[in-house]
């Protein structure tokens, strides 16, 4: 039991703003919201919409029907109408007909709300009405977007009254009332903002980075959040600058992060070598859109999973994580400081713009069960020290960490080779020494964080599929609809794609058919399992115009492959 | 505890070419910190790729010497995560205003309190001979067999256009006032850039300790440091002038951004519930 509302118009006529109020009112009212972008990079015009998908319980899974449409521009109502499902209504301006036009004139409630502007407003009110959130709950919510007192604010809550009292005056012949539950204190959320508060979470002080979609929400949110948060966010003048100041953060003792895109990561790889030499920790947020180059910059991809796992000359460990939802981003990313300075190593965290720009209601996040732990070594220790090496042969790779200021002995890091001391040498012993060592501290990294794989299905009897970072709910759905229709198979999502799991190869080689699902053109993860030497994909389904794959092209694909 | 020469010492051979001007430099760096009381584990050196960047190796100092023109982001960063260090940053012309020209104009409009220290020796001594963003027109070089084709740089006149904190220009065999000027640059509070000229004996048999001794002289006494446009007139007329051009005092980067009261961001916790706190607007 579900609905789903898409929203349609131009650029600049505020239909994110409505789909938020929407998505928002409804988790407010106890049932789950799930909401998804689909923009043009501009500003003004064009061809935009929101997608809500709305249940009792949260699914995040990707489609494309909806049950009402609400189209603002002739273009909307003409390239969106065909999603509409036989028995959908659409809300629309009065002036454009369709068959099922629903007779709300929300033109004309714009005009009287006081603006025209209004008019992505005055059908979400509509859309609420429909489907069954209170009058008093909307109103509340309007009142937490839009500061109150404000010329826009009245404009609004106008909009919202007006739009809601029509819907109850012309009730739709199907309805679209869900049974909600309890309001149950669900966060209304976007990926971008559960990444930054996993980034709080995980005890980031100082964020450098520079503007790029899909990745500048998680900036954004940080930046609003630093005095609650304690931390500084520094807009730097190039990628280049970020990386480096995160070096220089994490040197200096802090927990550092940066958050960019494919274009904006290729201009980090010599910092990110420069973290590898100098074992700084470090989190790079990695929100992946369609390259090469410029790309599609307000799209959705997977393609640069090869490209964090080689970026960066020399050898050096590090450890790619791909969360799968909202949920899993605020997590991830609160474990990857853990493990980067547990570690000493970079650490990528993998979204993209399906992820970082989604919005759902999702149950409060576990913060009691995450590690707290610093790694540095205190001030007590380093003054018990007659002597302080910052890169100590030890026989995990991992030399104790010390500060610089923290104690009477001084920090030598260089992105030369350097000796136990931190100090540059070309001596082949030294080199060959410091060259072992990161060695280790790959193989260390690979044995500690060897977890079960968590693999659904008999992957000995069936065919397995393969997959990582934001396909999984969208995944998820298509497989049980095909487990229930008869066409079993057996699944694994990869959260964790570097260091890859030692069990993975057993389970690559005794499966009588592999294949992988993706959203990029290269064929990232086929080809990262090929390349390991682990086994390469017979087939692999993959999506490349950018757009994120829907359930019932998933299963239908699937169906295909599978046949 | 009074601060001694010796606590600086380190035990890296130098591999610096003999009678480098690099020298001069340390020696001063080393006096400036010792006359400024400062122990070694309260300094940090930032430093980046060439012969100048190896400068913190040579003395017992935290040291973070990363990537070829990124040693001023570095610094930035580093003071403000441990705003009880004293940073300072040793580049040569090349990692300052070639490779990192962009980030220095930032920093100069950042003004983090960091002490940006250029050895400019007009030639790319690491790499053998090529020209720096600080050659003169015309002049030859490795991979300019008939004349550098471009203008050179002016540090002091950019950096004074963009009313840097604090402007000034040593010479590397005058240790006494590179000493005073780099004591002044470290207590200055905000961004302070020291353009140091310093002879190159490898790659340059023009511009030699005779040259420089020659051409060198002192900013005029009537000079006006707090002004900035007669600073840019003595920086584009007078190459070879060596004191303080320009000083200005605002509020350091540190100080407007940094959260109050909590002490140095490195000593932080790991705290969760502030996440939690920040989430109840999802609510």
């Amino acid at each position: 039991m579900e609905a789903s509302v898409r929203i349609a118009g131009a650029a600049g006529q505020g239909i994110q703003t409505a789909a938020d109020l929407l998505g928002r009112a409804l988790t407010r009212s106890g049932l789950c919201a799930y909401l998804y972008n689909d923009a043009e990079s501009r500003i003004r015009g064009g061809l935009n919409f929101c997608h809500l998908r709305v249940a009792p319980e949260l699914r995040q899974g990707v489609v494309n029907r909806c049950d009402l449409l609400i189209a603002l521009t002739p273009q909307a109502v003409q390239e969106q109408g065909p999603n509409l499902v036989p028995d959908g209504w659409l809300l629309c301006p009065e002036r454009l007909s369709h068959p099922r036009r629903a007779s709300v004139d929300i033109e004309t409630l714009a005009g009287q709300a006081g603006s025209p502007k209004s008019l992505a407003v005055v059908a979400a009110a509509a859309a609420a009405c429909w489907l069954g959130v209170a009058r008093e709950t909307l109103d509340s919510t309007i009142g937490e977007l839009f500061s109150s007192g404000t010329p826009a604010a009245e404009i609004n809550r106008r909009a919202v009254e007006l739009g809601f009292e029509a819907a109850l005056r012309h009730p739709l012949p199907r309805s679209l009332k869900l049974p909600a539950g309890p309001p149950a204190g669900r966060y209304w959320i976007s990926g971008a903002e559960a990444t930054a508060l996993g980034a709080v979470a995980g005890g980031v002080r100082f964020v450098a980075g520079y503007p790029m979609s899909p990745a500048t929400g998680t900036l954004t949110a940080l930046a609003q959040w630093s005095t609650e948060a304690n931390l500084v966010v520094e807009q730097a003048e190039d990628e280049i600058a970020a990386i480096n100041m995160l070096a220089g953060a994490s040197y200096a003792g802090a927990r550092a992060m940066t958050a960019t895109s494919g274009g904006g990561f290729c201009l980090m790889t010599e910092g990110l070598s420069l973290l590898g030499m100098i074992e700084a920790p470090g989190v790079i947020l990695l929100a992946q859109r369609p390259g090469p180059a410029t790309g599609l910059p307000t799209r959705t991809a997977q393609g640069d999973l090869r490209l964090a796992l080689h970026a960066g000359h020399g050898f050096f460990p590090r450890i790619l994580l791909a969360p799968r939802d909202l949920a899993d981003g605020f997590s991830m990313t609160a474990r990857a400081f853990d493990l980067s300075e547990r570690y000493q190593v970079p650490v990528i965290v993998l979204t993209d713009q399906l992820l970082q720009e989604a919005q759902a209601s999702v149950e409060p996040f576990p913060y009691g069960s995450l590690p707290t732990r610093r790694y540095f070594l205190s001030r007590d220790e380093l003054e018990a020290m007659p002597a302080y090496q910052r890169y100590a042969l030890t026989e995990s790779g991992i030399s104790p960490m010390a500060a610089p200021g923290a104690s009477r002995h001084v920090v030598v890091a260089d992105s030369d080779e350097h000796d136990p001391d931190g100090h540059l040498t070309e001596v082949p012993a030294l080199a060959l020494q410091m060259a072992k060592k990161r060695l280790r501290k790959a193989a260390t990294l690979a044995r500690e964080l060897e977890a079960p794989l968590a693999v659904e299905g008999d992957p000995r009897q069936h065919a397995l599929v393969v997959s990582f970072g934001s396909t999984h709910p969208t995944l998820d759905e298509a497989r049980k609809k095909l487990v229930s229709a008869g066409r079993p198979f057996a699944w694994l999502h990869l959260d964790q794609l570097w260091p890859l799991p030692a069990s993975l190869r057993t389970l690559l080689r005794d499966t009588p058919h592999l294949l992988t699902v993706e959203n990029n053109v290269g064929g990232e993860l086929s080809g990262l399992l090929s390349q390991v030497g682990l086994r390469e994909p017979e087939s692999t389904i993959q999506r490349m115009d950018g757009r994120p794959f829907a359930v019932d092209e998933l299963e239908a694909r699937l169906r295909e492959a599978l046949a | 505890m009074s601060v001694r020469k010796e606590d600086y010492e380190s035990p890296v051979e130098n591999h610096w070419c003999p009678g480098c001007g690099n020298f001069g430099i340390l020696n001063a760096v080393r006096r400036a910190l010792v006359e400024l009381e400062l122990a070694p584990h309260q300094v940090l050196i930032c430093s980046g790729i060439g012969q100048a960047p190896k400068l913190p190796h040579y003395l017992r100092v935290n040291t973070m010497n990363g990537l070829h023109g990124r040693e001023v982001a570095v610094a930035t960063a580093a003071k403000l995560c441990a705003p009880d260090l004293c940073v300072l940053v040793h580049a040569g012309d090349g990692g300052a205003y070639g490779e990192g020209g962009n980030h220095l104009l930032h920093a100069i409009r950042r003004d983090v309190d960091i002490t940006l220290v250029v050895h400019d020796n007009k030639v790319y001594g690491l790499t053998k001979g090529q020209a720096s963003p600080t050659t003169s027109l015309g002049e030859p070089a490795k991979i300019h067999p008939r004349g550098v084709p471009s203008r050179p740089l002016n540090p002091l006149a950019l950096a004074i256009a963009l009313e840097c904190g604090f402007v000034a220009q040593a010479l590397s065999s005058r240790t006494d006032l590179m000493t005073d000027i780099l004591k002044r640059a470290v207590r200055h509070r905000g961004f302070s850039l020291v353009n140091v000229l310093q002879p190159c004996v490898s790659w340059d048999k023009v511009r030699t300790y005779a040259f420089y001794d020659q051409h060198c002289a002192p900013v005029p006494p009537e000079h006006d440091a707090g002004d900035a446009v007669a600073a840019f007139r003595l920086a584009t007329s007078r190459p070879f002038l060596l004191g303080v051009f320009f000083e200005r005092q605002g509020t350091p980067f540190d100080e407007r951004v940094l959260p109050q009261g909590s002490g140095p961001l490195r000593d932080l916790p790991v705290e969760p519930r502030r996440a939690e706190h920040i989430a109840r607007r999802f609510r």
